[in-house]
């Protein structure tokens, strides 16, 4: 079981910036402080607990600063303070630990054990001779560097990957201590507590240090690794267990690009396309490609409005050129592992001489080197502060909208002065608020104000590729929608686009808001259409045979596909239409509808189609969905007379 | 915290359609006399009624040794020799979905499972073990330092609901004494009942026999997969309990 030492190193004779550290190793804190200055280490306690040994520091440092200022000589006296300081706080730790955890038997004999110190160490400053021992240590330590460069491991993650490249580990405590104290490395607990207080009640407050989960997402358990009061986060479980007693090691990518680099840089950015852009997409490409290439600091963040249709991954690829030949690492995140899946390839083949690597929950290339990275947005927890160049696709698909989880993991990935580019077709309205300046003018449409087609923190793309206007959505209003569903009573419109879509050879997307209803609509489908029932299906998320039921779709072998909101994004099929069934449930947003709408019309020599909204009851959502769309188009209309007049 | 989505499909728990559901798996579970027990344990599972009807409970004939799918002693249990174990039993066949769900309990360490499968031992109890006499239960202990690694014993965290459900004692009678690779890195049978000779060692106290003179104890774990664990953690406490002794297994799946 691993011990935790908290102590205070105070200059050897004033209390000149008196600090608190954490060390799983005292011996290496005072080798490392010895190899560069005088002071004194004084001891306050230690504990297996890694959280609690940190929740201390925290309170312990917020003392000196209060009480200390930078010249008051540390007396005894004011040590013997902090020490019953550190005790109180344990003591009041363990009573709301277990008050929580009413009824449950602590491992050991309390649910925090603390040992606390009583003696001090002066360090005198030392030239110590360079023997082989240093030099391996400092072999190993600029090995290790190089594996962790840019990435945010939890303990077991960090030693596997280092295996993984052979880096030397049996000293790997000291060899990251040494990180640590020399700044060059941060740690903390997987999960990390304090004690929040307010006039009626005291409790303890957990939060993940990985994602940010907190509250009722923190999980408290009986563990035997540490013996203590301990705890785990549930949301970021399928990454490995983030606990109280596991360190969680920050390492930010420190190495500016090498002369030699720079000049593979120009390689590798090496851009093989023969494509080519619409005029508007040439204007926006350009423009985030002036914001990744400015090299002037506080331009963090750049959005790419692209509506569904325009051809948005093109667009990045100057972006993606000019970062990599300057030779920094690029990120592009989504959502989704399918999209990964899909973008991986593609980049490959218009960036030959980089090396792609996509990375998802099983991948194998999770822990390569790459020049670009293609991650799911949970993978990108593991990287601290690596890419100059990050890009955010469909931010809006995330399953909350404003999740912290996310903003907190991307913002992470980014290097310092590194640039983060929002790529969405519906960008959430923080987003907008934040990047997305309004036209100041009065224009046609009273009501809603249209927004700019470019600013310094952004770009809207209104039309499609092929220059045709969106498919605009009809609502109706369907009064006692499910249960005519129920008894099998004919719903009309639904009917009609069924019989019509299918009688001209087009195919159909319906949509559901819920897994249940898949079925029943396929069934209630089936009573009218027994003929056609081979040619019918439905998936969901959980469906163990999605990925083949998409494929016989895309293959013309069903015609009609009844679906929950998985589809919403990424599957497009040429000459289809679309019906949302019960478009006033909940998990019909605005931004999901208008990429349901997204479907129709992608093709050049289809570029029209039906989009139908049924909804049981009048609801905001489809309505506000169709108002984008339309504000799109009209956007469209202008940016086209505008460039006819210039 | 309570899960409040299907364990199956991550779907609602739409209680319209799970009513149907648990009152059908419910019957085919237990007999008239025991519905209203079986009918609470089954609706406390959090699973939607379309995941209940598709849960693999093993309804059919099985093997009255080590409880496989069977109409008659099937012909592993035929061959062993030195048999330990009274006999085995198990709720659920190991499919992918409970391989999966399993995996995430265990090795992911998502104890919040431990409810939902203590659910699923509680009802294995009261369809096969429920005429038994307890005396206690125990567990297959893990190696210390695996246990150190893992952070709990997943068996031991169902040992303590089913106890509290069943009001059965749970008593630690055995330490693992060899560490054995995983199940899964194990090379064949042979290998695995070889490398389980001698694996435990006795750590409880002195015997306690009831009156009649009996000591029964009830054994659990998560899967039966060759019975070898199981049949060497009974060896080493019928060592100790001597010929009064008996100890029934019982497990998730099979
Ligand atoms: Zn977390
Ligand atoms: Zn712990
Ligand atoms: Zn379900
Ligand atoms: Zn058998």
């Amino acid at each position: 079981m691993r011990e935790y030492l908290l102590y205070i190193k105070t200059g050897a004779e004033k209390m000149l910036s008196a600090q608190a550290y954490v060390t799983p190793c005292f011996a290496v804190d005072q080798s490392f402080w010895q190899e560069r200055e005088g002071c004194k280490l004084h001891v306050i306690g230690k504990s297996p607990s890694l959280a609690l040994a940190f929740s201390l520091r925290e309170i312990v440092n917020a003392r000196l600063k209060e009480q200390y200022g930078t010249s008051h000589p540390m007396s005894e006296e004011g040590l013997a303070e902090l020490r019953e300081l550190a005790v109180q706080q344990v003591r009041e730790t363990a009573v709301l630990y277990g008050r929580d955890m009413a009824g449950v038997e602590p491992p050991g004999p309390e649910w925090f054990t603390w040992e606390t110190g009583d003696w001090s160490v002066s360090v005198t400053p030392e030239i110590v001779e360079d023997d082989g021992q240093k030099l391996k240590l400092r072999l190993a330590t600029s090995t290790i560097q190089k594996v962790l460069d840019g990435r945010a491991l939890l303990w077991e993650e960090t030693e596997t990957l280092l295996l993984k490249r052979e880096a030397p580990i049996h000293d790997l405590t000291a060899v990251l201590q040494r990180m640590v104290l020399s700044e060059r490395a941060q740690w903390r607990p997987g999960i990390r507590f304090a004690i929040k207080k307010s006039w009626w009640k005291h409790r303890l407050e957990m939060s993940c240090e990985r994602c940010g989960s907190r509250a009722k997402d923190i999980e408290y358990t009986v563990c035997h690794s540490c013996g203590q009061g301990c705890a785990y986060c549930t949301v970021c479980l399928g990454m490995g267990r983030s606990k109280c007693c596991t360190p969680y090691l920050l390492v930010p990518a420190t190495r500016e690009a090498a002369s030699d680099e720079r000049e593979a840089g120009r390689k590798t950015a090496r851009l093989h396309w023969s494509g080519s852009f619409s005029r508007d997409q040439a204007v926006a490409a350009e423009q985030a490609r002036r914001y990744v290439a400015n090299p002037r600091p506080g331009l963090s963040q750049f959005l790419i409005w692209a509506v569904c249709g325009a051809g948005k991954t093109e667009l990045l690829f100057p972006s993606i050129e000019v970062a990599l030949s300057t030779g920094g690492r690029v990120l592009i995140a989504t959502p989704r592992k399918d999209v990964v899946l899909e973008l991986a390839p593609r980049l490959q083949r218009v960036f030959p001489d980089a090396r792609v690597i996509a990375v998802h929950g099983s991948s194998l290339e999770k822990w390569e080197e790459a020049d670009i990275t293609i991650a799911t947005t949970h993978q990108v927890m593991r990287y601290y502060q690596r890419f100059p160049l990050v890009v955010l696709d469909e931010v809006d698909a995330f399953p909350y909208h404003n999740n912290p989880m996310l903003e907190r993991a991307v913002a992470r990935a980014v290097k310092l002065e590194g640039k983060l580019l929002f790529l969405s077709a519906t960008p959430p309205q923080y987003l907008q608020k934040r990047l997305v300046a309004e036209r100041k003018e009065k224009l046609v449409l009273k009501k809603s104000k249209l927004p700019l087609l470019r600013s310094s923190t952004h770009v809207l793309l209104p039309g499609r590729y092929h220059g045709s206007a969106l498919p605009v959505p009809r609502i109706e209003t369907i009064p006692g929608l499910y249960k005519r569903m129920r008894a099998n009573r004919p719903i009309s419109s639904l009917l009609q686009i069924v019989r019509s879509t299918l009688a001209e050879g087009r195919q159909l997307f319906l949509f559901v808001p819920r897994i249940d209803d898949v079925e029943r609509v396929l069934a209630y489908l089936t009573t009218f259409f027994p003929d056609l029932a081979s040619q019918m299906a439905g998936v969901h998320a959980a469906d163990p045979q999605r990925d083949e039921k998409v494929r016989s779709f895309r293959e013309k072998r069903y015609r009609l596909m009844v679906t929950t909101t998985i589809l919403e994004r990424g599957v497009t099929i040429p000459r289809s239409d679309v019906v949302v069934l019960g478009a006033e449930a909940p998990v019909f947003d605005e931004a999901s509808l208008v990429q349901i709408a997204g479907r129709v019309g992608r093709s050049s020599d289809d570029p029209m189609g039906v989009v139908l909204f049924l909804q049981a009851e009048r609801a905001a959502s489809p309505k506000a969905a169709v108002r984008q769309i339309r504000r799109m188009n009209q956007l469209a209309k202008l940016q086209e007379a505008q460039e006819e007049r210039a | 915290m309570r899960y409040d989505t299907c364990l199956g499909c991550g779907g609602r728990l739409n209680e319209r359609v799970k009513e149907s559901a648990v009152r059908s798996l419910a019957g085919q579970l237990a007999s008239r006399t025991r519905y209203p027990v079986m009918y609470r344990l089954v609706a406390g599972l959090t699973l939607c009624g379309i995941c209940m009807n598709q849960l693999p409970v093993m309804l059919g004939p099985s093997c009255p040794q080590c409880g496989r799918e069977g109409s008659q002693l099937c012909s592993d249990c035929h061959n062993i020799t030195a048999e330990t174990l009274q006999s085995n039993r198990s709720l659920l066949r190991y499919n992918e979905w409970g391989k999966n769900l399993l995996s995430t309990f265990k090795y992911r360490g998502e104890e919040r499972l431990a409810d939902f499968f203590a659910k699923l031992l509680t009802i294995a109890f009261y369809r096969y073990y429920e005429a038994i006499a307890f005396d206690c239960i125990t567990t297959v202990p893990l190696h210390a330092q695996r246990l150190q690694e893992r952070g709990f014993n997943q068996v031991d965290l169902l040992a303590k609901r089913l106890s509290a459900d069943l009001g059965i004692p749970v008593r630690s009678l055995l330490v693992r004494t060899k560490m054995t690779a995983q199940l899964s890195k194990q090379a064949g049978r042979t290998a695995r009942v070889e490398s389980m000779e001698g694996a435990f060692s006795w750590a409880g106290e002195r015997v306690q026999k009831n009156v009649s003179g009996s000591y029964r104890v009830l054994l659990l774990d998560d899967i039966y997969t060759t019975g070898s664990t199981l049949r060497s953690c009974a060896k080493t406490i019928l060592a100790h309990a001597g010929p009064h002794g008996s100890i029934y297994s019982l497990t998730i799946y099979r």
